[in-house]
């Protein structure tokens, strides 16, 4: 393992990073405690204070989440170099104890207060209270673990950045709460447009527009505010802005800003044609499928199709693009680098996309993902000879160590173990053993290879350097292992926590020795494990 | 790079904005897969280099 550092260019800052991952943790905990223990709607209906706060309060607590995360990408994206200087300073100061004494003070006396607010008493003064023993407790954790004098000279490097990213956030949290004003408009629309699109496949059509019912005699919806698709509006709006915002220079204007409203027009007529075939697929006889399955991924298929058409006409469509003439010679090659690393974990993320859309309760086609991702690494194979496929003794033990932190991590978030789902059960023997034979197959041999090309292989080095390729699999950075882990982590839901640390592993284990083997190795043998608790402990909740 | 971490942290952000009621239309127990898929395919689509 090297441990040369972020970059050879710039300076070190032995601690300071580290201090702001530990706060971003600490804070993140927090949150998810007080969004757990909660709840905004007792406060509903109150005036004054407490009303604000009733109404308000989870968009503050979101907006001030928002505003971390775009306000210290978009500092470090433009200020890279001063920042990381003012980082490697911060680094020298020690943590404030007694600061940090004084945060957890406040958190208990917050809890105490959110008792009182949130009982049978509220009153305007505990809701003031309450708001600066929350806001206090936030600056100084922030002030405990990294010297003041940094935010300060953040906030100065930066500019304007912080009152745009404000700006930004208030009128998400706004428009976000406003929204609702326009749900009787949008739900009414959205029926009319189903309803057309029904009328040439059904004889019979069931419409009641007073209850926004619609359906055939067999199969009938009800058409809900939140289903009128301004969600899916707001989502492609905020991906279209930003991806102007980000490839800027790449877009010819004001043409490229016609991409918004047409994105924004056609996600909200997509979304008719979304509950058009939720209704047919009920109407067939698959009503499970149509209220579980489908229901719960056409959402995000058609999200991701709209998101990725965009930046494709973005950059390819020549009235708006400015790159898309510029297509290379015939005589020069073009290489696509990240493909190997990255496409059969797309794959196996699509497979399994489709896959639940079009299942119910049980998702029988899960061999889907399977297939997907052998299918790639069969046809990327001749890239992968050129890996180093060598396995230390050290791999399958931190596989066994991750395995054992799953297991004792898994009480906490899944204490009432789940048994095998009644539909595979039921399942001929011959159909159950195939079944879990692909699953087993999946879990032990394609998704470890997938997630350790995608954010071992490409994700850890991709942090480090545009030219991921000529990164070495040994280069250690604190940046590039708390990222890939915590992105890891992300993707493994209420286990989020054993996610993290798992990917930390993992990463640990492929720098020791630099070999790709070893991480694949060491997933392989948790996921084995985990596999053979599942089947010989009826476990299922592990899957 | 960085950009296509911005657009997925801005993606997660915007995300977890725009659920703040649980939509079935965006299943927020979905998200964060599909928002990998998402930031996935767009690098590969951004991959090509002329050599």
């Amino acid at each position: 393992m090297d441990a040369s550092g972020d970059s050879p260019s710039q300076p070190r800052a032995p601690f300071a990073l580290q201090r702001l991952i530990v706060l971003a943790v600490l804070f993140s905990v927090e949150i998810v405690a007080i969004t757990l223990w909660l709840d905004n709607a007792t406060l509903s209906g109150r005036s004054g204070l407490v009303g604000f706060v009733g109404t308000w309060g989870s968009w503050i607590l979101r907006g001030a989440t928002g505003f971390a995360a775009i306000f210290s990408t978009f500092a470090w994206l433009r200020n890279r170099a001063p920042l990381a200087a003012a980082l490697f300073e911060a680094g020298r100061s020690h943590i404030a104890w007694p600061l940090l004494s004084a945060h957890f003070a406040l958190i208990g006396l917050f809890g105490v207060l959110s008792k009182f607010l949130y009982g049978t008493t509220p009153s305007d003064a505990v809701a003031a209270l309450w708001l600066a023993s929350g806001l206090g407790a936030i600056a100084l954790g922030a002030a405990a673990f990294i010297h003041p004098v940094f935010w300060l000279r953040m906030v100065r490097t930066t500019g304007y950045l912080w009152l745009w990213t404000l700006l930004a956030v208030l009128f998400a949290c706004i428009a976000g709460n406003s929204q609702r004003a326009l749900w009787p408009w949008a739900t009414d629309l959205t029926f009319r447009m189903s309803r057309i699109l029904l009328t040439p496949f059904v004889s019979g059509v069931v419409a009641d527009p007073a209850r926004a019912t619609l359906g055939t005699p067999r199969f009938t919806v009800e058409i809900a505010p939140e289903c009128s698709g301004l969600e899916g509006v707001g989502l492609i709006l905020a991906f279209g802005l930003t991806w102007l915002v980000l490839f800027r220079r790449e877009c010819r204007f004001p043409q490229a800003l016609f991409l918004l409203p047409a994105g924004a027009a056609l996600i909200f007529c997509l979304n008719s044609v979304r509950i058009a075939a939720l209704i047919l697929i009920g109407n067939a006889g698959a009503e499970r499928i149509a209220e579980s399955g489908f229901h719960s991924q056409a959402g995000w298929i058609i999200f991701n199709l709209m998101a990725l058409g965009f930046s494709v006409a973005a950059r390819k469509t020549p009235w708006v693009s400015k790159v898309a003439a510029k297509s290379a010679p015939p005589a020069i090659a073009v290489e696509n680098p990240p493909a190997a690393w990255l496409v059969p974990f797309v794959a196996i993320l699509a497979a399994g996309m489709i896959s639940r859309a079009m299942t119910g309760d049980f998702e029988w086609t899960y061999p889907l993902r399977l297939f997907a991702a052998a299918a790639v690494l069969f046809h990327f194979r001749r890239k992968y000879a050129t890996l180093d496929w060598r396995i230390d003794w050290l791999a399958p033990a931190a596989g066994v160590a991750v395995f054992a932190l799953w297991i004792a991590l898994d009480h906490f978030t899944s204490p009432v173990p789940e048994s095998m789902p009644a539909t595979l059960a039921a399942a001929t023997p011959a159909a159950r053993f195939l079944w879990l034979a692909a699953r087993v197959l999946a879990g032990v041999v394609t998704v470890p290879i997938a997630e350790e090309l995608a954010f071992r292989g490409f994700l850890y080095r991709r942090i480090l350097s545009p030219d991921f390729e000529s990164v070495s699999t040994r280069r250690f950075s604190w940046v590039a292992l708390a990222v890939s882990s915590v992105l890891f982590g992300f993707l493994h839901g209420h286990q989020w926590l054993a996610g993290t640390a798992a990917g930390a592993l993992y990463a640990l284990v492929l720098l020791r020795r630099g070999r790709i083997g070893d991480a694949i190795a060491a997933h392989a043998t948790t996921n084995a494990l985990i596999a053979i608790r599942v089947l010989a402990f009826h476990q299922w909740h592990l899957w | 790079m960085n950009k296509i971490v911005a657009l997925v942290l801005l993606g997660i952000g915007v995300g977890s904005a725009a659920l703040a009621t649980n939509v079935p239309e965006i299943d927020p127990a979905s998200g964060a897969s599909a928002l990998a898929l998402l930031a996935g395919a767009i690098v590969v689509m951004r991959g090509r280099v002329r050599r």
